[in-house]
């Protein structure tokens, strides 16, 4: 009997799956991997100038900004409306340097956002900009997200990401589980991140708890808090792991990446197989 | 027509013949004019009728009789109201004067023997009437709209003193206990507020302020908002922590305010206070435990007593900064909505001097509209006001109709009046003073 693609989909990716062996292959940068991170904007020259430092080059960054009285975002001029994006960046572009990277600042220069506009972000990210990967570093406790149609509206727009193969990766609260937010909390459609601190960035953990599935490391390398553990640098670890194996494999679903993920942090768990 | 409206205009007969006065009465009364209408057999009676209601149209005959006649008369009653106009009944029209009749105030003349029927009579009323409405309306405004500004800086007092009954404690004063509480029980040797608001219709956009630990402003350039520690710590939402963030700083990922360099550790914790605003609350330098606390006013000097922990901040000072920041924002949404309240009390009153401003330029034009009279709308913008006066000591439909009494009272009774009813508010308040035990606060 024939295996069917799945099984040689699964038998390709399961030979592959020692923590090691995935995540270290040098193909695994994020090459061909397109990661939005919808956020507080980026400060393109300032990871551009880091970057070179090290002797990587980076893919331009492009983007936008989102506001609440425009449908298509106002352009993107290289700079961040507040420091967080950019540690976020950085992160993502520290595991997974190939990406090409979009910003979203959803706070613009006001300062603050609403969940209507991360939507709006959120689906120009997957319809204009074509995005693979979309990191939310942000969220909005349970007790603000208390309208019904609100909380249905951001659902829907995670939704539509899932079955356009898009994968969502949302930072829970940094108090989780004593305060839940959203859109971590739709965790079936999205990886929800937790925070934890690894001896090793690329390492995570797999725990479901209050809808909050896996732990990754929590630290950043660049930012005026990055050093302080935040579920908001966890997000991006977890999102730039997700974009190093989409660069050997981009046609993964978002449950075929959370399956993969799974039997990573199992692997590791009984010892790298 | 009731005989009571102020807005119709009035007519005075003035005939010496009883079936003249009678005659006349019952045309105009047929009419329907919309006119309060009243009759004088002779000059003195007229006289004493001006003295009490404003004439617009006397209709006067020529020879009153006992040696009166119609155009002295004419000349009294324009000592009551200089506007007022006349028709002449005569019955010698060839006598008159004309060029002094019009100068004062006769507007038309009807020959008693020849022409006068009931048709002619209320044509020449009527034509008369046309004239006088649209001035007199005029001038009914112009003096509704002095009374009102009269009222509006009456108001603008009570609407200060009241909001001052409402002052909550003051900002700056706020300010520094919260820090005095925070220094003292996390060490840290000093601290700031930094404020900044955005509002895209103002210029500048970004305003930024900064408050020392004494809850006094702290001048001098700042780095952007963009690239500060601040705005980091409202990305994070929540107290957190940066140790010696000149080195931050020297990878380019942080912009330091002056007071922040050389610091060699920062606790910041963002304040929710409101859309557009971002607060955030930061402490500096923790001191060893062992390090005496003297009461903290502003920054304290680093002497030899000061030995800084090199842990820094700990995650129970990051706990005690999360409580401190609700309350502190709790605190300046309360300080931010007495602002807002008053703010929105002063643009009201000056929205109002405004639109009576308009109003009495349109006035001088001949196109004013007297079937919109703006008082009223004006009265509504304030009452707009001072609806949103929330906190207000006295509710804003009170302080209104303390306004709308002192504008009644100044338009009936004049200033003296008025004078009278401050006198009475007055030994009001030093009444209630003395039952309460107030003290006198002012000579």
């Amino acid at each position: 009997m024939n295996p069917t693609p799945q099984a040689d989909l699964f038998a390709e990716v399961f030979s592959l799956l020692t923590p090691e062996r995935l995540l270290r292959d040098p193909r695994a940068d994020g090459d061909g991997v397109t990661v939005c991170v919808v956020d507080s904007g980026v400060e393109r020259r300032l990871l551009e100038e880091k970057f070179a430092r090290q002797g990587v080059q980076i893919h331009p960054i492009e983007g936008g900004v989102f506001t609440a009285d425009r449908p298509a975002p106002l352009p993107y001029d290289g700079r961040q409306s507040s420091p967080h994006g950019t540690t976020v960046a950085d992160v993502i572009l520290t595991l997974a340097p190939r990406v090409r990277l979009y910003s979203a600042d959803v706070f613009g220069p006001v300062g603050t956002c609403e969940v209507e506009v991360v939507i709006r972000a959120l689906r120009w990210a997957i319809d204009a900009w074509k995005c693979k990967v979309v990191n939310l570093s942000l969220g909005v406790p349970e007790q603000r997200m208390q309208q019904a149609q609100r909380r249905q509206q951001l659902q829907r727009a995670v939704e539509e990401a899932y079955f356009k193969d898009v994968l969502v990766v949302a930072a829970a609260h940094n108090e989780h589980p004593l305060t839940r937010s959203y859109p971590a909390a739709f965790a079936p459609q999205l990886l929800s991140v937790d925070k934890r601190l690894f001896t090793d960035p690329l390492q995570f953990a797999y725990e479901p708890r209050e809808q909050i599935e896996f732990l990754a490391h929590s630290r950043g390398y660049l930012g005026p808090f990055a050093a302080e553990p935040a579920t908001s640098w966890a997000a991006p670890h977890l999102a730039g792991i997700a974009a190093r194996i989409l660069s050997l494999r981009p046609g993964l679903k978002p449950f075929e990446m959370k399956t993969i993920l799974y039997w990573m942090f199992q692997a590791a768990k009984n010892g790298g197989r | 027509m009731p005989p009571d409206d102020l807005s119709a205009e009035t007519i005075l007969i003035v005939d010496d013949e009883d079936s003249v006065r009678r005659t006349f009465r019952e045309w105009l009364e047929s009419a329907d004019l919309g006119c309060r209408i009243l009759a004088a057999a002779d000059a003195e009676s007229a006289l004493l009728q001006a003295n009490q209601q404003t004439i617009d149209l006397a209709i006067l005959d020529w020879n009153l009789g006992a040696g009166s006649d119609g155009l002295q008369l004419l000349e009294d009653l324009a000592l009551f109201n200089p506007d007022v106009v006349a028709i002449m009944i005569t019955g010698f029209a060839h006598q008159a004067t004309p060029l002094d009749a019009m100068r004062m105030g006769v507007r038309d003349y009807l020959d008693k023997n020849q022409d006068l029927d009931r048709a002619t009579f209320l044509r020449a009323v009527r034509r008369q009437l046309e004239r006088i409405r649209p001035a007199r309306r005029e001038r009914q405004l112009h003096h509704g709209l002095v009374a009102f500004r009269s009222a509006v800086d009456k108001v603008l007092p009570l609407v200060q003193a009241s909001a001052a009954m409402t002052d909550p404690v003051p900002l700056p004063a706020a300010v520094q206990s919260l820090f005095r509480f925070l220094m003292r029980t996390t060490g840290a040797a000093a601290g700031a507020l930094l404020v900044r608001g955005y509002d895209p219709g103002r210029e500048p956009a970004e305003v930024c302020r900064v408050y020392g630990a004494d809850g006094r402003p702290i001048e001098g350039p700042l780095a952007p908002f963009a690239r500060s520690v601040a705005g980091g710590a409202i990305g994070l939402g929540e107290p957190n922590v940066m140790v010696q963030p000149d080195r931050a700083a020297a990878t380019g990922a942080v912009e330091l305010h002056p007071f922040e360099k050389g610091r060699r550790s920062l606790l910041a914790a963002p304040l929710a206070v409101a859309p557009g605003l971002q607060v955030v609350l930061e402490l500096f330098d923790k001191q060893a435990p062992s390090s005496p606390l003297s009461p903290v006013s502003g920054e304290r000097g680093r002497g030899e007593g000061d030995a800084l922990d090199p842990a820094g901040f700990t995650d129970a000072d990051r706990r005690l900064a999360a409580a401190a920041a609700d309350f502190g924002a709790e605190m300046l949404r309360q300080a931010l909505a007495e602002r807002q309240t008053q703010r929105v009390l002063f643009d009201a009153v000056e929205a109002a001097l405004g639109a009576s401003d308009s109003v009495a330029q349109s006035l001088r034009g001949a196109a004013a509209r007297p079937d919109e009279p703006p008082p009223q709308a004006v009265m509504e913008r304030l009452k707009e006001g001072l609806g949103g006066s929330a906190d207000a000591g006295v509710a804003g439909g009170e302080t209104l109709r303390l306004a709308e009494a002192v504008r009644v009272l100044a338009l009936r009774h004049g200033g003296a009046a008025v004078r009278h009813c401050t006198e009475m508010v007055e030994s009001l308040r030093r009444l209630l003073d003395e039952t309460a035990g107030v003290a006198e606060d002012r000579p």
